[in-house]
C-alpha cells in the first residue's frame, strides 16, 4: 500500500538538499534567528554578525578538531601508505577517491581526490561500515576538497579534522576543515559534503569571501564603495556583477538582479557566486542596518594565492 | 550578570543551528513532496523553522525533534492551503533558488491512476499514508509528530487505506494488490 504511495514521491530528502545551497540555508537560519527572540522582552540573542553567522553555516563544521588531528592529516595527506601508527586501510590507495586511517577507535576520513564519481565514496563509505552519505557541491575555487557541510543524526561524536593555513574558511579562521574523524562504532546516519570545481557557468553551492586568497577579488578593496565603482573595478579583472544582495532597513536581504540596483548604493561584502562571478552585499545606507561585518573578517594576505 | 544571558543566548543559538542543520534537508523535503510549486516549500521551511525558534524550549529532543518539526509543517501547509499564506521575507534566497526547480506531478500509466485515487482522500487521509509511504515513519512516529495516541493512528491508518483501496477500485477498476497488509507494519 504505501508502497503504491511512494511511487508518487517524486523527490527524496536527498535530492531536495541539493536544490538549496548551504548558504541559502545559513541565509534562512540567520534570518530566523536575528528576526524574532521568542518575545523575551530586554534583551537580543548574542549576535555574532551577520556575516560570520552565514560563513559558519556555509562550513556547518565547528573548527574544534584538535592539534593532534590536524598533524595526522598532514601525515596523511603527505605520503600515503607510509605511516607509522594508523594503518591505511583505503582500498587501492593511489586511486582512492578518500582515504580511511584507523587511529585507535578511531577511522579518519579525508578527501584524496574531490572529483571522483560520488558512487565511490558511497561505496567506500560502506565498505567501512559508515553510515555517510557523501555529496559534491560546487565550491568557490579556495574551498574546494574541503568539508562545506556535515549535518545528520547522531553525529555528535564525530570530529573535524582541519588542516592550517590549508585554506581561509568561511568563518574566516585559517584552520581549513578537510576530513573526518569517526568513531569506529558510529551508528548514526552522517551527511557530509564536500566542495568541487565548478563546471564554467556553475553556479558555487558553498563559498567563502570573495576577497580570500584564490577567490575573484582577492587583493581588492571594494568594502564601503558605491555599487558604480565596485562593479567598475571589478570589471577590471573581468569578474561580473550577475545579483545583488540587498539588505533592508529590517536587516533582512533579498536577492536583486543587477538591473534594479543603484549605482550610489554602498557595496557590504562580496560573495563568489559563478567562475567569473561574484555577488555583492549592498544597501542604501553606508554601512549595514544590522551588525558590523564581524571583527574577524579575513583580511587579504600581501602574497598574492594563485588561482587553482 | 551579562555574562550568563549571553551564555544563554548562545546556547539557544547553538541548539537552534544544530537542530535546523540536523533536519533541514528533511523539512524541505516534506515540503516539497506536499507543494505544487516549488517555491511555496521555501515559506513552509522558514516558517516551521520559525515556530521551532519561537518554542525552542518545547521542541522534543533526540528523534522526537524531526516529528515535532514535521507536525508543524503539516500546520504551516494546512494554512497554506487555506490561503493563509505568510510570504515572510525570511528565506528569500532560499525561495530565489528553489523557484529555478519545477516539480514534475504529471504521472502516467499506473502512477497516474494511484496519483488520481490518491488526490480524491481527504488532507488527513493522505497525510497518514504519506508520513508512512513518503517519510518512511511508523506508528508511534505518526502518533508524535500528529499529537495523537498509537492506537489513533493504527485506527486511522487502517480506514485511510481502505478508502484508499476502495479510490484504486474506483479509479482503475483494479484492487491494490497490497491492501492485504493493512494490519501490517506501517511501511509495508
Amino acid at each position: 500500500m504505501s508502497n503504491s504511495i511512494s511511487r508518487l514521491a517524486v523527490i527524496s530528502d536527498e535530492q531536495a538538499s541539493h536544490l538549496v545551497s548551504a548558504a541559502a540555508h545559513a541565509d534562512l537560519a540567520e534570518s530566523i534567528m536575528a528576526a524574532d527572540y521568542a518575545g523575551r522582552p530586554g534583551r537580543q540573542p548574542a549576535r555574532t554578525g551577520w556575516r560570520a553567522m552565514r560563513r559558519r553555516w556555509m562550513i556547518g563544521v565547528p573548527a574544534v578538531a584538535a592539534l593532534a588531528a590536524a598533524a595526522l592529516v598532514a601525515t596523511s595527506l603527505g605520503s600515503p601508505g607510509d605511516k607509522l601508527g594508523p594503518v591505511s586501510i583505503g582500498p587501492a590507495k593511489a586511486q582512492a577517491a578518500l582515504v580511511f586511517t584507523r587511529h585507535g577507535h578511531y577511522i579518519d576520513v579525508i578527501v584524496r581526490n574531490p572529483l571522483a564519481d560520488p558512487r565511490r565514496y558511497r561505496a567506500e563509505f560502506r565498505a567501512h561500515h559508515l553510515d555517510v552519505t557523501l555529496k559534491l557541491v560546487p565550491a568557490s575555487p579556495s574551498i574546494v576538497g574541503t568539508v562545506v557541510y556535515f549535518g545528520g543524526t547522531g553525529t555528535s561524536a564525530i570530529k573535524v579534522i582541519t588542516a592550517k593555513e590549508r585554506c581561509i574558511t568561511g568563518g574566516g579562521g585559517s584552520r581549513c576543515p578537510v576530513g573526518l574523524r569517526v568513531p569506529v562504532n558510529f551508528r548514526g546516519q552522517a551527511d557530509l559534503v564536500f566542495g568541487r570545481a565548478a563546471r564554467p557557468g556553475e553556479r558555487y553551492e558553498s563559498t567563502t569571501t570573495a576577497t580570500a586568497p584564490g577567490e575573484a577579488l582577492h587583493g581588492l578593496t571594494i568594502r564601503g564603495l558605491t555599487v558604480r565603482a565596485a562593479v567598475r573595478l571589478i570589471g577590471q579583472r573581468h569578474v561580473t556583477v550577475p545579483v545583488f544582495h540587498v539588505t533592508s532597513a529590517s536587516g533582512l536581504g533579498a536577492i536583486w538582479p543587477a538591473s534594479k540596483v543603484p549605482g550610489n548604493w554602498y557595496v557590504y561584502d562580496a560573495d563568489p557566486w559563478a567562475p567569473g562571478q561574484v555577488m555583492l552585499w549592498v544597501g542604501r545606507s553606508r554601512v549595514p542596518h544590522q551588525p558590523q561585518p564581524s571583527p574577524g573578517t579575513p583580511v587579504p594576505s600581501p602574497a598574492p594565492a594563485s588561482a587553482r | 550578570m551579562r555574562y550568563p544571558k549571553q551564555v544563554a543566548g548562545d546556547q539557544r543559538r547553538r541548539q537552534f543551528e544544530e537542530m535546523y542543520s540536523a533536519n533541514c534537508a528533511a523539512i524541505l523535503g516534506y515540503a516539497l513532496r506536499r507543494t505544487d510549486r516549488s517555491d511555496d516549500a521555501a515559506d513552509v521551511v522558514a516558517e516551521t523553522f520559525l515556530t521551532a525558534w519561537r518554542r525552542l524550549d518545547d521542541v522534543p529532543g533526540e528523534d522526537g525533534t524531526r516529528l515535532w518539526l514535521y507536525g508543524v509543517a503539516r500546520r504551516v501547509l494546512a494554512n497554506q492551503r487555506r490561503g493563509e499564506r505568510r510570504r515572510s521575507e525570511l528565506g528569500d534566497r532560499m525561495r530565489a533558488e528553489l523557484s529555478a526547480v519545477h516539480l514534475d506531478r504529471e504521472y502516467t500509466g499506473r502512477s497516474k491512476e494511484i496519483a488520481t485515487a490518491f488526490r480524491s482522500l481527504s488532507d488527513p487521509d493522505r497525510e497518514l499514508l504519506t508520513l508512512v509511504g513518503w517519510e518512511g515513519l511508523d506508528h508511534g512516529q505518526i502518533a508524535a509528530a500528529l499529537g495523537c495516541s498509537r492506537n489513533a493512528v493504527r485506527i486511522r491508518l487502517h480506514r485511510a487505506r481502505a478508502r484508499f483501496a476502495s479510490a484504486m477500485n474506483h479509479y482503475s477498476g483494479r484492487p491494490v494488490p497490497t491492501i492485504a497488509h493493512v494490519n501490517g507494519n506501517a511501511g509495508d
